[in-house]
């Protein structure tokens, strides 16, 4: 009798969870199709792209005076776009200027004394694009006045120098045909005859023409040069190679009207009438990139970090598509929660799960049961290395704490309470420190979860009195293998982009974590635990 | 030869079917069978020793239990009578805030490791284990109670501590045990973790069969190189109507019973509600075929 009763209530548990695990699979697929078939979503947006995070970074020394420090910024046009711009500049104030060709910062302070730090930064998607000339298009008459003075002389161009003209006669002995003729021999006379050199100093047009080397500068003033005696306007365009890591020299290049359009060209790096998606423009003309008061030491540098992020134009396309039901985004952003918060907040469901497949599917013994995605999460802003670098010095160093306050024999409440004081002093300790060694990255690891770390450390501590220090370090590193799994699954563009467009997601991500928690199989690690049992033989 | 792997692998996957593995155990035997109103029954050695009272089942006695400061004040009467004695903490688990005495020197009580307390370092002890300093934060109840001096056979394949008997018993049935044999190594505690011997025991005439140490079979003790193996556990019957007595008068259905044998035979020491799976390697034995046939046997009846 009783085991009657407990048979059916063990069948209505059954097919209650059969039930379940049905309805959330439903639920997500129905509400992912009405939004593929009815609201057309576009898929192909779900493949990320390229941004750079660029850092902006200005070191200034004062002795008392005032100091003025002016740069370009880069501006979004059809080709690039910038965002999430951001200043943080101390003393200083922030002016920008925007004229019709270029957007200037000019900070400014009084009385500077000693070392002061200026960080701008932004981040840039850009489009590699590529121009085709018309192969029968001849050089113009004429051109309206606002390009007039892109066929000018001027101080580094030196257009009317009889050189340049008898540079042209050799290369054009009957005089161009067309534009694509004289750009084409022009690029290759430069990218061919003219070997780079890496120099960052000021060079003409002349000065690179007699030495027949020069640096980006140099070969760009010679080109523009060489094409505004043709009677072709030109200008020069000054910006930034884009790549990961810390540096100091920027780039310049060339632009060309032609057919209405500025066409570009470098002959440092051979892009002829086109410019590749990682080139930065910052600013139009023959200008200098930084100015600054005389009376300061003055250093810069750029440090630029690549990320893959989800595409623009699809986000916006989700943005905007039809049922506000369905547009959760904008709720969000109105109290204020930005698309990226919002995306590692969706990832940590699929943190946990990939927490508890290493549990209870492999095996592995982890601190905490959500500490690895809840790491992997904060890791997002320190990168996975110094992630790690931190998590495990501040497990460390309280657990160094904890074993003191141990021995002193305190109750458990007030020892984690001074545990957690103890973790926040520890990470306050390593952002300044890292901010001083500049380890930008390392800084970030405020944002880690303070009271997680807090009971990490003491359990750390514990398993190392009960169970051996080797057993704390060996799920010390198996902790920290779950969060680097927990890592690139949570940072896997795809399903972040995913998980972006369909928040529903989650109910699947829940109907997993309902059959894994179902399943009865042996765990990986077992296999090997029991091996004698399991692999004996009769 | 295809034959022969596909006949091994069929092979390898009923080994794997009979042991009882962590999912297993959790959704199959600890969930349905132990409900969590009645851990405190395992949890807390004052209400197993409740439980137990008046049955055929014999536990330490209590010399007296303390869960409040004042209480001490009577201290230095309570243990006037006492020379050997153990205390420890109600809800301890793994061993943790025990402490054995062996001995009353003038105003000293001496630990079998030739430690030497005052009355005062007991009284700090005992605040430590009201404080809850052993058992998560929690108050706790400290016990004094009478030490178990191990019979003189157990003794022969244990010197170097008390050895306990671990039982796993499914609805008041106990299908597996395995004695626990101190070393040097786990520093004379009872824990295989810290380098105990896991010493597995046939069930029908409690000879010992196997033997394990962390991951390595041995056949001797490591410390004195004494066989371990084809050992009679004195008062064997004894053992398995004790365990089956506390297995029947706990509400929990799947459970660890540890067990020590004295003088004057069996003592129970706890119960474990979640009791681990090293015991099947200890006894070179799966268990889950042995758990599936209590289950058909009192389905049919």
């Amino acid at each position: 009798m009783n085991t009657n009763r407990e048979q059916s209530k063990y069948d209505l548990r059954h097919y209650t969870f059969i039930a379940l695990v049905v309805s959330l699979l439903l639920a997500a697929s129905g509400i992912m199709s009405y939004k593929l078939y009815i609201l057309n979503y576009p898929l192909a947006g779900l493949i990320p792209s390229i941004s750079y995070q660029v850092d902006v970074n200005i070191d200034t020394t004062g002795h008392g005076d005032d100091i003025s420090v002016q740069t370009y910024l880069p501006r979004s046009d059809s080709r690039q776009f910038i965002s999430e711009e951001g200043n943080s500049s101390g003393l200083f104030n922030l002016s920008i200027e925007n004229r019709p060709l270029n957007r200037i910062a000019r900070w400014s302070a009084e009385n500077i004394q000693g070392l002061q730090k200026i960080r701008y930064s932004y981040s840039v998607e850009a489009k590699h694009i590529r121009y085709e000339i018309p192969d029968e298009m001849a050089i113009p008459h004429s051109y309206p006045e606002d390009l007039q003075e892109y066929l000018q002389e001027t101080q580094g161009i030196q257009v009317n120098d009889p050189l340049i003209e008898e540079t042209l006669d050799k290369l054009f002995p009957g005089g161009p045909l067309t534009i694509l003729n004289a750009v084409t021999t022009i690029h290759r006379h430069l990218q061919d005859q003219f070997p780079n050199r890496k120099f960052s100093g000021f060079t003409d047009a002349i000065t690179a023409l007699k030495l027949g080397e020069a640096s980006c500068n140099g070969k760009s003033r010679l080109f523009v040069a060489l094409v505004r005696k043709l009677g072709i306007p030109a200008r020069l365009v000054g910006g930034l190679i884009l790549k990961s890591g810390s540096k100091r020299t920027s780039h310049q290049w060339v632009e060309v009207y032609i057919a209405g359009h500025w066409v570009p060209f470098d002959t440092i790096n051979d892009h002829f009438a086109s410019i590749p998606a990682n080139f930065l423009t910052l600013y139009y003309g023959d200008l200098v990139l930084f100015k600054h008061t005389s009376n300061i030491n003055f250093t810069y540098s750029f440090n630029t970090l690549k990320r893959l992020v989800p595409q623009r134009e699809a986000l916006d396309a989700i943005d905007h598509s039809g049922f506000n039901i369905f547009n959760l985004y904008t709720i969000f952003e109105q109290v204020g929660i930005s698309q990226n918060l919002l995306k590692i907040i969706l990832m940590i469901p699929i943190g946990a799960l990939v927490v508890v497949v290493f549990r209870n599917v492999i095996g592995v013994e982890t601190f905490g049961t959500f500490l690895p995605a809840l790491i992997a999460a904060a890791a997002r802003e320190t990168g996975l290395l110094w992630g790690l670098v931190g998590f495990v010095m501040i497990i460390l160093v309280s657990s160094l704490v904890r074993k003191v306050l141990d021995w002193l024999q305190l109750l458990h409440s007030p020892k984690m309470a001074i545990m957690l004081s103890t973790v926040v002093i520890v990470m306050m300790t390593m952002t300044v420190l890292s901010v001083h060694f500049n380890l930008f990255e390392l800084a970030h690891v405020t944002l880690f979860p303070i009271a997680v770390l807090a009971i990490t450390a003491e359990r750390f501590a514990i398993i190392e009195a009960e169970q051996g220090t080797r057993k704390a370090f060996r799920i010390t590193l198996t902790t920290l293998i779950v969060i680097s799994a927990c890592y690139a699954v949570m940072d896997s563009l795809f399903l972040q982009s995913l998980f972006l467009a369909f928040p529903e997601m989650l109910l699947v991500v829940i109907a997993l974590n309902l059959w894994l928690g179902k399943w009865i199989g042996m765990r990986a690690t077992e296999f090997f635990r029991f091996r004698k049992l399991i692999f004996a033989r009769d | 030869m295809l034959s022969r792997l596909i006949k091994r692998l069929m092979e390898i996957r009923e080994n794997a079917r009979n042991v009882l593995s962590m999912n297993k155990r959790n959704l199959s035997y600890i969930y349905p069978s132990n409900h969590r109103q009645h851990f405190p029954v395992a949890d807390n050695k004052l209400l197993t020793k409740a439980l137990l009272k008046e049955s055929n089942v014999t536990m330490p006695r209590t010399l007296a239990t303390y869960d409040s400061f004042y209480e001490l004040n009577s201290l230095a009467d309570d243990l006037a009578r006492h020379g050997d004695f153990v205390i420890k903490p109600a809800r301890g688990s793994g061993g943790g805030g025990i402490i054995v005495f062996i001995d009353r020197q003038q105003s000293h009580w001496i630990t079998p490791g030739g430690k030497r307390f005052t009355l005062d370092d007991i009284k700090k002890h005992i605040t430590d284990i009201i404080f809850g300093i052993y058992s998560f934060g929690l108050n706790d109840v400290a016990i004094i109670e009478q030490r178990i001096t191990q019979h003189p056979g157990i003794t022969r394949l244990s010197p170097y501590g008390l050895a306990d008997l671990r039982l796993i018993t499914y609805r008041h049935h106990p299908i597996l045990c395995m004695a626990r044999i101190p070393t040097v190594a786990s520093d004379g505690k009872a824990n295989l973790h810290q380098g105990a011997v896991g010493l597995g025991i046939d069930m029908d005439t409690g000879i010992t069969r196997h033997a394990i140490l962390q991951e390595k079979d041995i056949t001797h003790h490591p410390d004195t190189g004494k066989p371990l193996l084809e050992q009679q556990i004195p008062y064997w019957s004894r053992v398995i109507e004790m365990s089956h007595t506390a297995a029947g008068r706990a509400p929990l259905k799947y459970l660890g019973i540890d067990i020590s044998i004295s003088d004057n035979g069996p003592v129970l020491l706890e119960i474990n509600v979640r009791p681990g799976l090293q015991i099947q390697n200890a006894n070179q034995l799966g268990m889950r075929g042995l758990l599936e046939a209590v289950r058909e046997e009192e389905n049919r009846t």
